[in-house]
């Protein structure tokens, strides 16, 4: 849209903006910030499970020690009732704990949604198509916003309860028996450490394979669009070859990953399994009464056994965390990725264009207006001066480039001054728009018509304004008359026969500005005069202010006035 | 073939990696439970041994078993997930080509009705969808059945019947609970699927349509529809995920119960004399470890069915597991010969879409070196759809296309291509380099002959003062060039091919009059040396001493 195409600077998106943006770690924290009770929830269920988990060990334990030495003094099975009340509580609250965790995830998605759709509408289309095409806006809200999931349901629960949890056993453990206690405080610490030094290595790879991941997925579905292309140039056979290279390229990728996260999960493993080990040997040989030093004399077949069962569960939160790692390795992606796109458009410190009432016959009016998309490259537009009466009907010529598409963009809001004035006539909002490649909405005919019109205009009218247009009601390409439906990329409908139904839908808005940039390029000289003679002279009935972008000749031969733009300045303009 | 089969045959083919994976799992699981139980039964048996009531204990046996199965089940554990995952990473490898062969083989047809991004998008996802199958439904379902198996033989070797029954009917409470959840799950997420693909076709006219929505101040009812959508959306996967976390939860708590229960049961037993008190808390202990191989159940069977939906939509479209037939997807450009002559004659010829009324009709005409034919008329008479027959790529509806004397369906694939090079209306360029555009299916140009190309229509000095040159990316569907330069990139390849019939669908599209009177200036040798048929809506700007052909409804 912007001239100068082959420049692969402007291709990622707004450069001056992605700066300003928050790190993806902080971008991550302030969707949290407003539903973090449910992340609170989620870590009182979690630490009210280790306490079940806690009461249950001492139930089982004193229910063994009690048949086993007891001697029937008591019976055992108060406390079996007891552990199975500790089952139910323990599993009750984990379920408590992940359902809170998945409603804080749905909570966080749902608003990052509303601030994808709504980022949308601020941008406006121009700053829109900078950041990426319909197709991966769509991806953003639908896949990448997923991909976060993970992140707040499991691994900020996960997080506050590594230490809590442990921290609560460990405590319990100490209250028996310290030196089991100190068994399995010692080895805790060393898990994070190590798990530290593989994840440092990790985190690199994962993005590494990420944008692997992305570009393999890109490169099938590039080649699978292509078929034809390839078919035709007999290079069927290579395409396929290049598929199957690129897919086990992406194994040998991924496997590495792979090992690294799985290597770091043995690490945590064995040595969970060396401290369980080791408090398992140690509490056998104190029981046998072969140790004499601590506290080992006095252990008794309770002790013992509570410390055993509550050894595993220390280690869980430490495997859960683990687990989800991955999680914030692939929300921090999406965080560094979403961070900037949210971003406000490029604030040009200028106010927005200035409302003219309604009796002034100036409808718009540029006085000196610069604007620039990028601080490095040459301004779009450049010190325009350009006043726009009520009901005239302008032409905006020059080369690719120079500015026509900017200077409408302007008019419509779409873009911002970065420096000079706008101002626009009150009744020039709404306006109607007509791009080179209209976009018909999933819907019937009748929808797409009456996008700009009231709901109960009379289909009649409809059928007017499509005639008007030159689309005929019984045109066998639509058989069900207004009914026919419009698919996906104006499915059915010729190229011709969609900016047809743009100006039909314009003619219906009541719009009293139509801006139209380059509205019949794609279309053959026939239908292009045809469009545009009937175009016109509507508007020249209803006194509508017209301004059209265009570069063909037999467009602005049909207008009164023409301006000429060249490399953002105003070469010309003459009335005719 | 059903949808079960077809994982299956998809899978053997590395059978050898999957099935070293499960006997990596079962292992796993075995020594986790084998953990578990050694420690109770040793502990408690030293319990009773330090209080003199347990007699010639041995203490090294099972201290240096508890090691063993520790150490076993950390190296089982990270053998499993490494070679599981080698398995099912090949697999993928074989399906992506597999899936790319299949529909590079479809009818022409076929394949482009697969234009629709949304079948693209599915097709991907659905592949990668099947790397749960092996390792997490088929490899925990084979492997906890064995380590149930072990544990229930173990419990019925050492104790009374009612030990193994209560192993297995938990295994069983298990899987049962788990089926119900999966086929809860199963009806709605093909209903979410749905959902999702219609809550994307919103998205694209939000964003894509937004210049109209802005401008018609129509934001607000999109927006409200999309929240609406989302809010509908975020209700069902929440519904879905308590399900799932709600079986997790319940078939832990099943486990922990049922090893209380075996508890309750040993003591009773070790009251009696049955049983010795180490393993009455060997069979509590050895039940609760089961909780590891059990609990991978309700996720397994919930993700059976997104396999098999994925399994059938792919070969709904014609994909094999296997690669079997070794015939190539297109037979080597260098096979068959090209005619000697490639004249093309075309008689009585009528194109179009149905019978009545066809497009065009009553063409004839034949093709001489020198002779260029420009074929004019308003859009939509069927220009292109002429293209397409003169191509190969439409059968005629009535009369024929020859070339070199011989019908043109009746030439292999191959030569027709060789012999006819068509640049269509639609510019289509692969997401690479510059130069592996203009190399396509000719690799061994070199440069030199690429740069003389993009001279000839003027894409060499932008390319050049670019800096990347020929490594230049085009980006997806050509975004990084402007429609022109798409265009004339084209172009440059069908100069490359130098095919002796040249048809040509709006060669000059989106190029301003000078450029394109320049670039054809300078091609015009070239085209005046074969033949060539070129379509276009502006004929006064080619020679006027080229033929015309001007194209009205029903005929010529």
């Amino acid at each position: 849209m912007h001239g100068a195409k082959m420049n692969p600077s402007t291709e990622p998106g707004d450069g001056a903006s992605t700066d300003l943006a928050p790190p993806p770690r902080a971008f991550l924290r302030t969707l949290l910030q407003p539903h973090r009770h449910w992340l609170h929830l989620a870590w009182l269920a979690g630490a009210g499970a280790g306490l079940a988990t806690v009461a249950l060990a001492a139930a089982v334990a004193w229910s063994i020690h009690l048949a086993l030495f007891g001697q029937g003094a008591a019976p055992a099975w108060p406390w079996l009732g007891a552990a199975v009340l500790a089952v139910l509580l323990r599993h009750g609250l984990q379920a408590l704990r992940d359902w809170a965790g998945q409603q804080l995830a749905f909570a966080v998605r749902a608003d990052l949604r509303q601030r994808l759709i709504a980022t949308a509408s601020r941008l406006g289309p121009v700053h829109l198509a900078h950041r990426g095409h319909s197709g991966s806006w769509a991806s953003r809200y639908q896949e990448q916003v997923d991909a976060l999931a993970g992140y707040y349901a499991r691994y900020l629960p996960a997080l506050g309860l590594t230490i809590a949890v442990p921290a609560l056993l460990l405590a319990a453990a100490f209250s028996q028996d310290w030196v089991a206690g100190l068994l399995l405080l010692l080895s805790a610490p060393l898990i994070p450490v190590f798990m530290a030094l593989i994840g440092m290595g990790s985190e690199q790879i994962h993005q590494a394979q990420q944008e692997r991941q992305n570009r393999l997925a890109g490169h099938f579905l590039d080649r699978i669009r292509a078929l034809d292309l390839l078919r035709r140039s007999l290079a069927l056979e290579a395409a396929q070859r290049d598929v199957a290279e690129a897919a086990d390229g992406y194994r040998r990728l991924s496997m590495r990953v792979l090992r690294v996260a799985f290597l770091s999960s043995a690490v945590m493993e064995f040595f969970s399994a060396v401290a369980i080990g080791l408090v398992a040997i140690y509490v056998g040989f104190a029981l046998l009464g072969f140790l004499e030093f601590g506290p080992a004399g006095e252990l008794t077949l309770f002790s013992g056994l509570f410390v055993l069962l509550l050894a595993p569960e220390y280690f869980q939160p430490l495997r859960q965390f683990a687990q989800s790692y991955h999680d914030r390795a692939g929300a921090i992606a999406v965080g560094a990725e979403l961070s900037p796109l949210l971003q406000p458009p490029p604030d040009t410190g200028h106010p927005g264009a200035a409302l003219r009432p309604a009796s002034d016959p100036t409808l718009l009016r540029l006085h000196n207006v610069t604007v620039r998309y990028e601080p490095e490259i040459q301004p779009a537009l450049c010190g325009v001066d350009l006043d726009i009466s009520r009901g005239e009907q302008t032409a905006v010529v020059g080369p690719s480039g120079s500015g026509k598409s900017t200077l409408l963009a302007l008019c419509a809001g779409f873009v911002q001054a970065d420096s000079g004035s706008v101002a626009i006539g009150a009744d020039a909002r709404p306006f109607a728009w007509i791009g080179q490649r209209v976009h018909l909405f999933h819907g019937s005919l009748r929808e797409n018509l009456l996008l700009g019109a009231p709901a109960h205009t009379p289909d009649p009218e409809l059928r007017a304004a499509m005639a008007a247009a030159g689309l005929r009601p019984d045109d066998p390409t639509l058989p069900h008359g207004l009914d026919t439906p419009i698919g996906e990329d104006s499915r059915g409908l010729s190229g011709g026969q969609a900016q047809r139904v743009a100006f039909a839908r314009a003619l219906l808005s009541g719009s009293r500005l139509w801006l139209l940039d380059e509205p019949t390029s794609a279309l053959d000289p026939q239908t292009e005069d045809d469009l545009l003679t009937r175009l016109l002279a509507h508007a020249r009935a209803r006194e509508i202010t017209v301004l059209v972008a265009t570069h063909h000749e037999s467009v602005y031969r049909q207008l009164g006035r023409i301006v000429r733009l060249a490399e953002g300045r105003l070469q010309g303009d003459s009335h005719v | 073939m059903s949808d079960l089969s077809f994982l299956h045959r998809l899978f053997r083919r590395r059978r050898g990696w999957t099935a070293l994976a499960y006997l990596l799992l079962a292992l796993t699981w075995t020594a986790a439970i084998a953990l578990l139980a050694l420690s109770g039964w040793f502990i408690t048996a030293a319990g009773l041994a330090g209080a003199g009531l347990l007699l010639g204990l041995d203490l090294f046996t099972p201290s240096a078993g508890i090691r063993a199965a520790a150490l076993l089940r950390t190296l089982a554990r990270y053998g499993e997930r490494v070679v599981g995952h080698e398995a099912v990473l090949r697999v993928l490898a074989d399906l992506r080509s597999a899936s790319f062969t299949a529909i590079a083989r479809l009818p022409l047809e076929a394949q482009r009705r697969m234009r629709s991004g949304d079948l693209q998008q599915r097709l991907i996802a659905d592949i990668d969808t099947l790397d749960g199958v092996p390792l997490r439904i088929t490899g925990p379902l084979a492997a906890a059945a064995l380590a149930v198996l072990g544990a229930a033989a173990l419990a019925g070797w050492l104790a009374p019947w009612p030990a193994p029954l209560l192993i297995a009917g938990a295994a069983g409470l298990t899987l049962a609970a788990s089926v119900l959840a999966a086929r809860a799950g199963q009806a709605r997420s093909r209903a979410l699927v749905e959902r999702r693909a219609r809550e994307r076709v919103a998205l694209l006219d939000y964003f894509g349509g937004l210049a109209d929505l802005l401008a018609y101040r129509r934001t607000g009812p999109y927006r409200a529809d999309l929240e609406r959508r989302e809010r509908e959306q975020a209700g069902a996967v929440l519904l879905q995920e308590r399900v799932a976390l709600g079986a997790d939860q319940a078939v832990q708590a099943l486990v922990a119960l049922s090893a209380l229960a075996m508890l309750a049961l040993a003591l009773g037993w070790h009251e009696d004399g049955l049983v010795s008190a180490p393993v009455a808390v060997l069979l509590a202990l050895m039940t609760l470890g089961l909780n590891e191989a059990l609990s991978s159940l309700p996720g397994a069977l919930w993700r059976s069915g997104e396999s098999l939906q994925a399994a059938s939509r792919l070969r709904r479209l014609g994909v094999a597991p296997t690669d079997a037939s070794a015939a190539p997807v297109q037979s080597s450009a260098r096979s068959g010969d090209l005619p000697a002559d490639a004249a093309v004659k075309v008689e009585e010829l009528a194109v179009g879409f149905a019978e009545h009324p066809p497009l065009a009709a009553g063409l004839a005409f034949v093709l001489e070196i020198g002779q260029p034919l420009v074929i004019h008329g308003a859009s939509g008479r069927g220009k292109t759809t002429l293209l397409e027959t003169l191509a190969g790529e439409r059968p005629p509806l009535r009369g024929s296309v020859m070339l070199g004397g011989r019908r043109l369906e009746q030439w292999p694939e191959a030569v027709r291509y060789r012999a006819i090079g068509y640049l269509p209306q639609q510019t289509a360029l692969l997401d690479d380099t510059v130069a592996t555009n203009l190399r396509l299916g000719l690799p061994e140009l070199p440069d030199q002959r690429l740069w003389e190309a993009l001279e000839t229509v003027e894409l060499a000095a932008a390319l050049r003062r670019e800096g990347s040159g020929l490594a230049y990316r085009t980006g997806e569907r050509g975004r990084r060039l402007s429609g022109g330069q798409a265009r004339r990139l084209a172009l440059a390849r069908l100069l490359l091919r130098e095919p002796p019939v040249v048809l040509l669908d709006e060669p000059f599209a989106g190029l301003d009059a000078p450029l394109e009177r320049r670039i054809l200036e300078r091609i015009t040798p070239w085209l005046e040396d074969r033949r060539v048929v070129l379509v276009t809506h502006a004929p006064d700007r080619l020679p006027a001493e080229w033929n015309r052909l001007a194209i009205a409804p029903g005929g010529q």
